[in-house]
Parts: C-alpha cells; sequence; structure tokens
C-alpha cells in the first residue's frame, strides 16, 4: 500500500513584525511529507529552521499559505482545533528537553496520555521509560537527571501520545557526543518501530544524513538536498 | 482523580502552589482575627457600657412603668429588673438626713455589678445581689452624717432598716444629675412599707432590660411608639457619652489597622500569584504542545484556585479565630474583664477577602497565563500577551471593593487610594534619581558596593515597584505606631491620674471661703468656683417650645430639661471659641447642643429664670471639653444679666483615697452641700482606655507581622534573577565576599530609600491626622526618622542575606541548573 500525506505544504509565508518594520521569515514553501519519512531540515542559524517546525506543529499561525496533517486543514483552524490535533497527532523533542521541572520523570511521560484521559497512563508511562533505559529513574525530578536521561523521558514522553508525526528541534543539540548517538539511535528506533513521521530540525550533518531525505533552508526558502 | 487535581498535587512539592496558598492563608487569617478581635472589643465596650446602665436598654419614666411593657418583655423573652428612685429623709440616732434612695428588684444589676465594702470610705468589692428585705445600703457619707454603722437601725417614713453594706457605687447610678444627695439602696419588696410614694412625689421609675440584640431591637420598636412626655428609651452608648469619643477613636483606628491588613493581604496575593504564573509560563506551553486545550487549561486553573480557595479559606479561617484567641488569652492577663466570645458570623469578613484577592489578583493572571503561545517552547522569549493596564484596574478596583466592603464605607479607602497613588508618584521620582545617581556614581564597577549600586539602576522597573511595595509596608506601620502613640497619650492627657473625680454642689457663697480653707489644708487640687442657676428655654426665635416640639418628638437636649446655667465674662478652661464674640452680651452656646437644635449666631432665645423670662440673641459659639471631668454648661450668660439672681456654686476637685475620709469629715459642717463622687465612672472610663491601648498595641504587632511576611514575599519575587546574576558571577570568578556584598548593598540600599521614604510619608500623614482628625497640636516624630530607615535596611539585608545564603553555598552549577 503506498504511504498517505502526513504533511502538506502550500505556499507558506511568515512575516512578523519587529521594530525595524516586517521581516519576512518564509518566503512561499511548498513541500510534501509521506507517513513515516524522516526528513531533517537543515540550514544556518536564523534561516527560518525553526520557524517553520513551529508552523508545522501548530504552534504559530502562518501569514498565508497552508498546512494540512493527514489530508486535514490545520493552519487555518483556531487555538482549540489545533491544540485538539496536536494531541492527536503530533509528538516533540526539544533542543532543550523542557520537562515540567515539578514533575517526576514517570509523571511527566503520563502527561499526554492523562491530557487524553488514558486511565492505563501510568503502565504506558512505565513501559515507555523501560523502553528508554530508565527504569529505575521514575521517580526522580528533571533536575536530578543528566542531560541525556532528561532527553530520554522527553523522548518517552514524546512517544507516549503515539504520535503519527515526531516534530523534532535539535534533540542532540545540548547534548555530549556519546549521550547524542544513544539519543539519536533511541530515536530512530522508536519512529521505525512505531511507524511515525520523523520531521527534525538540525545543525548537525551526520544527524541529517540518517534521514530520508534533507531539506535546505536557506534565505526563507526551502530546497531539497540531492544526495 | 481529576486531572487538574493531580496535577495540583504535583504542583504543591515545587513550593510554588504553597507560597500562593500561604499568601492566601496570611490573608484570611489576618481579615479574620482583626475582624474577629474588633468585634470582639466592641462587645465588651458595649458590655463596659451596659455596666454603666446596669443594663443592656433602659426605660426611665417619671410615671409608674405599665404592666403591659413589663408582659411585653417577658413575651420576648427579655430580662428585667426595676428600680424606684426618689429623695426622703433617713432617721437614725435623731439624726435626720435627706437621701437619695433607690428600691431593686432582685434582678437588679442585670449588667455589672455594685461595690459595696464593710468597712466606712473602704474602696469596694464586687457583689451581683441587691440588699435583702429589712436591709439598707448606705453611702460612707451617708453613713458619716447619719453617724451610723453597720448593724444600726434607719427609719425610711414607716419601715425600718438594718445597715448591712456600705455602698461605693451603684452600678446604673445617674451622674448627671444634679443636687445629689447622698446615696442608699433598699430591696423593692419594702418599698411599699415605707409609704414614702405618695401622689405628687418627685419618684423615678426605671424599667432595665437586658437580652439578644435581635430582642432588645423588637422590644424597641415596639415600645418607643408608646413612649410619652417624661419617658426615654435609653441606650448604652447615650449613656456612657463620655467614652463615646475614646472608643470612636478607638474603634477607628482598629478599622484603619484592619483596612491596612487587606492591603497587605492583597499585595501578599498579587506577589504570590505573579511569582506563580512566572513559574508557570513554560509549563503552560509545553502542556500546549502536548495538546492541551485553552477550554481544558481553563477548567483545569478555575479547578486549582477553587481547591486552592476553599483550602485556603478553610485554613485561613481556622488560624484567624486561633490567632485572635492568642491575642484574646495574651490580653485576658491585663485587662480587668474577660472579652466576650466572638460571633462566628463575623467569620464571612475573611473568606469574602480570599475569595476577592483570589478573583482579582489569582484569576486574571492564571487565564492571561493561558494565553502564553505554545510558541515559547521553541522561542523563549516569546511574551504573554500583554494586557497589564486591565489586570491592574482589576486589582486597583477589587483592592478598593475590598477596603470598602470592610470599612462599610468610601471615605476611608478613598483617602487611603488617593494617598497610595501619591506616594507612588514620590517613590518613582526619588527611585529614579537615587538609582540613577547609584548608577553614575558607579560606572566600571568593581567592587560589591558598585555592582549593588549598578544593579539598583539595571533592574530599575522591578526595583521602583519593590520600592513602593517596601515603601508602603515601612510607612503603614510608622503610621499606626504615630497614632498608636500618639492616642494613647492623648488619652492620658485628656485623663491624667489626678484628673477631678468629685463635684461640690449646692455651695452658697458666703461657704465658698470656709470650703476653700478646709480644701487648702488638705491640699486639694481644686478648679475654679461657678455660679449656678437653673432655667429652661421656652421660647426659639419667637416660637414657644411646646409649639416646636408639640409630642416632644426629637426634641434637643437644650430644650428638653431645665439647664444649669451660668455666667462668665472669660472663657473657661477647657472651652474654645468657635465664632462669635465671647465677650459680647449674648448667649455663649456649647457647639454640639448649638448644632443638635440646628440654632446658630443671631437665633433669639428666651429662658426662663425663676419664673422671669430673660431675652438673649445668641452671640457665641464653644466646645467644650467633656473629658476633662472639670464644671461644663451648655449655656453661659453675660454677667449682668446673671448677677442678680440667688446662685449656688459648683466647682471640682480631686481627692485621693487617703484624703478621702478626712474630706467627707470635714463636709459634714455643711451638710446642704452635695457631693457627686465621680471617681468610680473615671475608673471604669480609664480602665477601658487601658484595655484599649493595649488591644491596639496587639493589633499593631499583629499587622506589623503580616507587612513582615509580605516584605518576605516581595523579596521573594525577585530573588530568582538576583540568585541567577550571583550564580553566574561565580562561574565568571568572583569570589562570594563580593556576590554577599554586591547582594546586600543592593537590598541595603532598597530597605534605606524605602525607610526614608515611608518615614517622610509618614510625616506627612501623622501631621494630617493630628491637625484635621484629632484636632491636636502637630508635633515631630523624630522616632520615625529612625525606625523608618533602621527597620528598612534591616529588615531587607537580613532577608537578602539569608537568601544569598543559597548562592553562596551550593556550587553555581546547580543553581543554574534548578533555575
Amino acid at each position: 500500500m503506498a504511504n498517505s500525506t502526513a504533511i502538506k505544504v502550500t505556499n507558506l509565508t511568515h512575516t512578523v513584525t519587529s521594530n525595524t518594520g516586517n521581516l519576512t521569515i518564509l518566503k512561499g514553501i511548498n513541500m510534501e511529507i509521506m507517513e513515516s519519512e524522516s526528513v531533517a531540515i537543515v540550514g544556518s542559524s536564523g534561516s527560518g529552521k525553526s520557524t517553520l517546525l513551529g508552523l508545522l506543529a501548530g504552534l504559530d499561525v502562518n501569514t498565508t499559505g497552508d498546512i494540512t496533517l493527514y489530508d486535514q486543514a490545520f493552519s487555518n483552524q483556531n487555538e482549540e482545533t489545533r491544540a485538539l490535533m496536536r494531541g492527536e497527532y503530533v509528538g516533540f523533542v526539544f533542543q532543550s528537553f523542557h520537562l515540567l521541572p515539578s514533575l517526576q520523570a514517570i509523571e511527566n511521560v503520563m502527561l499526554p496520555a492523562e491530557l487524553k484521559g488514558d486511565k492505563d497512563a501510568r503502565k504506558k508511562a512505565e513501559a515507555l521509560l523501560e523502553k528508554v533505559g530508565l527504569s529505575h529513574r521514575l521517580t526522580h525530578y528533571p533536575n536530578q537527571l543528566s542531560g541525556g536521561e532528561q532527553q530520554r523521558v522527553a523522548i518517552a514522553r514524546a512517544f507516549a501520545s503515539q504520535p503519527k508525526i515526531l516534530f523534532a528541534d535539535e534533540p542532540t543539540g545540548n547534548l555530549d557526543e556519546e549521550n547524542g548517538k544513544l539519543i539519536v539511535e533511541l530515536l530512530f528506533d522508536l519512529n521505525k518501530s512505531q511507524g511515525t513521521t520523523l520531521v527534525m530540525v538540525t545543525h548537525d550533518n551526520e544527524l541529517a544524513k540518517m534521514c530520508d531525505r534533507q531539506l535546505v533552508m536557506s534565505a526563507g526558502l526551502l530546497t531539497e538536498k540531492t544526495l | 482523580m481529576n486531572f487538574a487535581f493531580r496535577l495540583m498535587l504535583r504542583d504543591i512539592r515545587s513550593g510554588d502552589l504553597v507560597t500562593l496558598l500561604m499568601a492566601l492563608i496570611i490573608s484570611v487569617s489576618t481579615v479574620t482575627s482583626i475582624g474577629l478581635f474588633i468585634d470582639r472589643l466592641q462587645l465588651s465596650f458595649e458590655q463596659e457600657s451596659a455596666n454603666l446602665l446596669a443594663a443592656d436598654r433602659l426605660i426611665r419614666s417619671d410615671d409608674a412603668i405599665s404592666n403591659e411593657w413589663k408582659l411585653k418583655a417577658e413575651e420576648v423573652a427579655l430580662q428585667q429588673a426595676e428600680r424606684t428612685s426618689f429623695s426622703t429623709m433617713m432617721f437614725a440616732n435623731d439624726a435626720l438626713q435627706l437621701s437619695q434612695v433607690s428600691a431593686v428588684t432582685d434582678a437588679y444589676p442585670l449588667k455589672g455589678s455594685y461595690l459595696v465594702d464593710d468597712t466606712l470610705f473602704g474602696t469596694g468589692f464586687s457583689f451581683d445581689e441587691p440588699p435583702q428585705a429589712g436591709e439598707v445600703w448606705v453611702s460612707s457619707r451617708l453613713a458619716s452624717l447619719l453617724s451610723i454603722t453597720i448593724g444600726d437601725i434607719v427609719e425610711v417614713g414607716d419601715a425600718e432598716f438594718t445597715v448591712a453594706k456600705y455602698l461605693v457605687r451603684d452600678p446604673g447610678s445617674s451622674t448627671s444629675a444634679f443636687a445629689i444627695s447622698p446615696r442608699a439602696v433598699i430591696n423593692m419588696a419594702d418599698l411599699e412599707a415605707t409609704n414614702v410614694i405618695i401622689p405628687g412625689s418627685r419618684v423615678r421609675y426605671s424599667l432595665l432590660l437586658a437580652g439578644d440584640r435581635d430582642e432588645l431591637a423588637q422590644y424597641e420598636e415596639w415600645v418607643t411608639p408608646q413612649l410619652n412626655e417624661g419617658q426615654r428609651w435609653r441606650t448604652p452608648t447615650e449613656r456612657g457619652e463620655r467614652i463615646g469619643d475614646t472608643i470612636g477613636r478607638a474603634e477607628s483606628f482598629l478599622l484603619l489597622a484592619g483596612t491596612l491588613a487587606v492591603v497587605m493581604s492583597g499585595v501578599a496575593m498579587a506577589l504570590a500569584s505573579a511569582r506563580f504564573v512566572k513559574r508557570h509560563l513554560m509549563q503552560v506551553a509545553i502542556l500546549k504542545t502536548l495538546g492541551a486545550t485553552p477550554k481544558l487549561l481553563t477548567r483545569v486553573f478555575v479547578q486549582q484556585l477553587l481547591a486552592l480557595f476553599v483550602t485556603g479559606a478553610l485554613v485561613g479561617l481556622a488560624v484567624g479565630w486561633g490567632m485572635q484567641e492568642i491575642i484574646a488569652s495574651l490580653l485576658s492577663g491585663l485587662m480587668s474583664t474577660s472579652l466576650p466570645e466572638p460571633s462566628v458570623s463575623r467569620l464571612w469578613l475573611g473568606a469574602a477577602t480570599g475569595l476577592i484577592s483570589m478573583l482579582v489578583f489569582c484569576l486574571p493572571l492564571m487565564l492571561r497565563l493561558i494565553k502564553i503561545s505554545p510558541l515559547s517552547v521553541l522561542q523563549p522569549n516569546a511574551k504573554i500577551e500583554q494586557n497589564t493596564l486591565f489586570i491592574y484596574l482589576i486589582g486597583f478596583f477589587g483592592m478598593y471593593g475590598l477596603m470598602c466592603l470592610y470599612t462599610k464605607g468610601i471615605l476611608l479607602p478613598t483617602i487611603m487610594t488617593v494617598a497610595i497613588a501619591g506616594i507612588a508618584l514620590v517613590v518613582a521620582v526619588i527611585g529614579w534619581v537615587a538609582f540613577r545617581l547609584g548608577r553614575s556614581l558607579t560606572s566600571g564597577a568593581t567592587s560589591g558596593w558598585q555592582i549593588g549600586l549598578a544593579s539598583l539602576y539595571r533592574r530599575l522597573v522591578p526595583n521602583l515597584f519593590q520600592l513602593l511595595v517596601f515603601t508602603l509596608i515601612i510607612m503603614l506601620g510608622l503610621i499606626l505606631v504615630g497614632i498608636k502613640s500618639s492616642l494613647i497619650s492623648d488619652w492620658q492627657s485628656q485623663l491624667p491620674e489626678d484628673a477631678p473625680n468629685h463635684y461640690l454642689f449646692n455651695v452658697q457663697s458666703n461657704q465658698i471661703d470656709p470650703i476653700n480653707n478646709e480644701t487648702d489644708k488638705l491640699n486639694v487640687e481644686r478648679s475654679d468656683w461657678y455660679p449656678m442657676v437653673r432655667g429652661r428655654v421656652t421660647v426659639v426665635n419667637d416660637q414657644t417650645v411646646q409649639d416646636l416640639y408639640p409630642d416632644d418628638r426629637g426634641e434637643p437636649e437644650l430644650y428638653e430639661r431645665e439647664l444649669n446655667l451660668t455666667w462668665s465674662d472669660t472663657l473657661g478652661e477647657g472651652n474654645t471659641l468657635v465664632e462669635g464674640d465671647f465677650s459680647a452680651q449674648g448667649l455663649s452656646v456649647e457647639q454640639e447642643a448649638a448644632k443638635e437644635a440646628n440654632l446658630g449666631l443671631g437665633d433669639v432665645l428666651t429662658l426662663n429664670i425663676g419664673g422671669n423670662n430673660v431675652t438673649l440673641p445668641i452671640t457665641s459659639i464653644r466646645t467644650v471639653d467633656w473629658g476633662s471631668m472639670r464644671p461644663n454648661f451648655y449655656l453661659i450668660l453675660p454677667k449682668s444679666v446673671l448677677e442678680d439672681y440667688p446662685a449656688n456654686f459648683v466647682s471640682s476637685l480631686f481627692i485621693s483615697d487617703a484624703d478621702a475620709q478626712p474630706f467627707y469629715k470635714s463636709m459634714s459642717q455643711y451638710p446642704t452641700v452635695s457631693i457627686l463622687n465621680v471617681g468610680d465612672l473615671l475608673k471604669q472610663i480609664q480602665t477601658i482606655i487601658g484595655q484599649l491601648s493595649q488591644a491596639i498595641q496587639l493589633v499593631l504587632l499583629c499587622i506589623l507581622s503580616a507587612g513582615a511576611l509580605v516584605l518576605l514575599a516581595s523579596v521573594r519575587s525577585t530573588l530568582e534573577e538576583r540568585l541567577e546574576e550571583g550564580a553566574l558571577l561565580r562561574v565568571l570568578g568572583a569570589r562570594s565576599a563580593l556576590v554577599r556584598q554586591a547582594l546586600l548593598v543592593e537590598f541595603g540600599a532598597l530597605g534605606l530609600f524605602s525607610g526614608l521614604i515611608a518615614a517622610l510619608g509618614a510625616e506627612a500623614c501623622l501631621y494630617g491626622l493630628q491637625v484635621f482628625v484629632f484636632n491636636a497640636d502637630a508635633s515631630f516624630h523624630g522616632l520615625l526618622w529612625v525606625l523608618g530607615p533602621a527597620i528598612g535596611v534591616c529588615v531587607i539585608s537580613t532577608i537578602g542575606l539569608f537568601a544569598s545564603r543559597t548562592v553562596l553555598k551550593v556550587p553555581p552549577m546547580h543553581l543554574l541548573r534548578g533555575l
């Protein structure tokens, strides 16, 4: 069976207002990402990678153009609907982990399932933490974990809602090489086993090469990198 | 369990919710404890005043009290007692003496107690029951005039009585009636046998009532329309009007103090809410990326706030109740009477304060929190949608509303709001100039001093806000200290230990010199002699009083009874001219009496004096210091008008306990002279003032503790940024001492400035209060200028030092990671 389209972007632009006037960050982006595909978005700092990721995940509203997730209009929805769709389709892994400091590792992983009212949230979270090798750290708070461990918890949390699409923003950016490798392995393993679509923003060429496709962001325009 | 509660329980561990909960508990408990305590004090004053009346309410009548009234009192379950007072001759050992006798029923007194003694001129002990049938209690003066002692027989009319005790104080005894004779008390059961009350006798009948406020109000509503001329409904506050001013000022003080507690609680809630929101920005953004919708988040926060409110209010009410119990028990050792139980119905005020504080300070911030863009997780600089003015307006009106609710008026809240706004402006200007100066003096900062001073300008807006909060709290504290001192010293100066405690009446002009000799021999302080003539106002501006008030309703005191008139060409001590010319050939009227009768300069009154009519215009209005215990008069006439009338003279003097017996003995040579002993009344007033002073000091302590907690919350609110900076400085190689010094200098300077501005503000407020409210001379309060900066520097830098311990002890890496 042919893979369906997970994300479709048509004529996407994004303009922000700054002290010096309007600044167009994205200047007409068109792209299509298929289900289960892994895509790396690369480019220099300030090229608009993170802005694109934020718009794809519905964290911000674009100026013009359309984004659809699994053929459902996404970009022109209100925050309420976008939040519901995020809960349904999307998982996140961030450069700075963004675990809730007041919650234990297990509670952080339980959150997405709890938001959906899942009664088995704890059991699922335990299983996920075991998968990322942290079954012995369930009740630790984020500040009691190393950076690598925190990112593993974040990955477990990202997969807790069984997302169809996983967005990762520089997932190894704050980690040393060894931990970075571990995280990358984990991310791709889970991605494969769960059949998740992966959209990753990274500076790391090695990491980008591991993806099915690489898209290069430059001066607000996106081009496919031919391998 | 509900998601909101699960999240909340987890949040509790982080401490932020606890801070918010603590602020709420402080807010509810402070307002509750002060509210309850003030209520108890008010009840206590009412009871003290009731003791002066011997009842909660009293009907005074020139005719016997009707049975219907007594039955009605029984029907509404009021306690009742009766007193019948009359003048009669008493006989013993061939001597006779005109005496003022009260016959009372067994239930008398309903409030307060008799003060009696077994020895002549003793100071007395409390006794709750009246004399038994066949017994009489006589005042020591009467006993010495009749040469009788305990166990002797005296005759009143046709009946014989055994002297059982010496009467020191009758709780309901009148102190305003003149022509006072020595007193005696008998049991009502013996009254009939005396046969002294015959038609035409001048007798005063009283029905005394006691019970719940509601029942009393119900009875009052029923009985007042039936009162005729010569019948009066009396309440304790009217009766105790001499102490009314004192209590009124104390209540204003407590109300002011309570309002300040409300303001401080509001500030504490606002600070804690702001901190909570600041620390939850990222949490909400993350929850949004995980799929939490704005609706769900709104529900979560509203449920959390509700749970927080219920917990905070319950704990706050309990703590507040406990605190006022502690205050009351601390006071019980100092107070002569125990405080009445607090009313549970007053608890709503604390709960309402908590609820309104949450609605105006917490909810808007929380709802704004929900609006944070989820993009913040990718761009940490993304800010919450700004609608600060709206938030401030809600906070402002909420605080104003709370103050109005608390004071049941808008005057005090409005004055306070305007004052706070003015101070905010002053703080902004002085703070900006001072911080700016600090910055320019410290360019190229290398020492802790320089870094600390430079920080003040770097965080200008938060520092100015903090300066305002510190200034307000220290200033409020200083104002309370200032008012407390001037209130208490004002009272003490009004009623010094040697305030006159006896009046001499019915003194003939030829008796003045011999009596002066007697008092001089005893070294007794005596006021001037005032001539006194009795007269009644009959015509006001060509209209007779009878025409003006045909059914006596609303008749001013000036027209209601025969007045004591005096003449003088000079204003006496304690009298102050308000308008007109005192030396003019006309009437001088006391201001309050003139106000009640709606009289002013130029109005013409006709007085009936000894059968002759005298018509005079009002030529001056003056105030009188009623608390001075010197002879005071509503109306003063020109000497030329009154000097030909037969007058007797009045004076007041202070007799110490030691001088009492020889003084009474010497005065027995002048049997026609009446002596009125107001010493016990004075003692009662002094007791009340003593209680008030103690209460005020405790309330002050309470408020200052709440203020200290708010200071702490305020310091904490900006602590993180300072800690982060300290940690960074250490990472960059700064020694601990440098970081500590910088923090201390920053907090110390904030404390110093706020203390100085607070002293300035407090001095200005006290000037206004002294001149316009207490009508006293303005004075400089040097103490405040020392206390303000000292408290500012010590308290705020101690908190700063305490906080900096973490920066200095914990490895900087931990700090930076934990932030």
